[in-house]
């Protein structure tokens, strides 16, 4: 009994020993010596996804004779009956909501880990 | 409401928030700072270093923290890694200058009495011995998180708090209750 009295009074010496130390300043200097963050290079990043983008499309609208391919396509798909135009539309937006869905699940689990 | 360590972690991790690691360093500063000051032998202006680099090495490293424990605790073992490297370069991990231990002065340990004898009777102990009860009885680790921060083996860690605690316990024999 003596003995984990001893070993109580001894823990709460201890933890007594340890006051708390005051920031003065100290947060400030760790972030100081950060490096910067990386906005500058997400910055570049979507610049370069952006320009690529431009120049792809530039480069199809050239190749296809003026983006004649868009009009007879939609020539096509008028000419589709109803139903056919409507399983398309449909197909469309699930692969779109699937997409989104499975980017929030990853973020999300991000978050979580 | 107040964000959890884990959420500040993930802004970090996120959106390399760098606001969000401020509050994290506010929050933890204290202990690691104070645990740093213990095993440096109250050497204030080291620990005070060893701390920032700690700090610093923690958001380069952030991605490698995977929550399996607790921030505090990967933040003990990364501050201790700091330690040990640099008290190699100096070659500290040996022996005790009894020399250097009579000069060094710190003001929270200034006033004589049972705190001045204590903070003595801690840097006289062994280095191992030292980390163990410092992380268990001071900063309330769990045997297996001070197996984790100090990479020892957890029937190690016990035997370092016993034997430390023990050889505290002789040198406060006076202090201590009846």
């Amino acid at each position: 009994m003596k003995e984990v009295n001893q070993e109580d009074w001894l823990d709460q010496q201890l933890r007594e020993a340890a006051p708390y130390i005051d920031d003065e300043g100290f947060t400030a200097r760790v972030l100081q010596q950060l490096p910067p963050p990386r906005r500058g290079t997400d910055f570049l990043r979507a610049a370069i996804l952006l320009g690529m983008t431009f120049i792809a499309s530039v480069l199809a609208y050239v190749v296809s004779g003026g983006g004649r391919f868009v009009s007879v396509t939609i020539e096509r798909l008028a000419a589709l009956p109803a139903l056919w135009v409507f399983v398309l539309a449909l197909a469309s937006g699930l692969v779109v909501a699937a997409v989104g869905a499975t980017a929030a699940i990853s973020k999300g689990w991000v978050l979580e880990t | 409401m107040e964000l959890t360590d884990a959420d500040l972690v993930a802004r970090v991790l996120v959106n390399d928030d760098q606001h969000a690691f401020g509050e994290l360093v506010r929050r933890h500063q204290s202990p690691v700072r104070g645990l740093l000051r213990q095993l440096t032998r109250t050497d204030v202006a080291l620990a005070d270093d060893l701390a920032q680099q700690t700090f610093l090495r923690a958001y380069k490293n952030i991605r490698s923290f995977r929550g399996e424990a607790r921030f505090s605790t990967w933040l003990y073992r990364i501050a201790y890694n700091c330690f040990r490297e640099d008290a190699r370069r100096r070659k500290e991990l040996v022996g005790i200058d009894e020399e250097q231990l009579q000069t060094q002065h710190d003001p929270q340990v200034a006033s004589p009495g049972l705190r001045h004898d204590l903070m003595r009777a801690l840097s006289l102990l062994p280095l191992n011995e030292r980390s163990a009860v410092l992380l268990c009885c001071q900063n309330g680790l769990s045997h297996d998180e001070a197996a984790r921060v100090l990479d020892i083996p957890l029937g190690t860690v016990k035997t370092n708090v016993l034997r430390g605690r023990e050889k505290l316990k002789r040198m406060l024999a006076d202090w201590g209750p009846n």
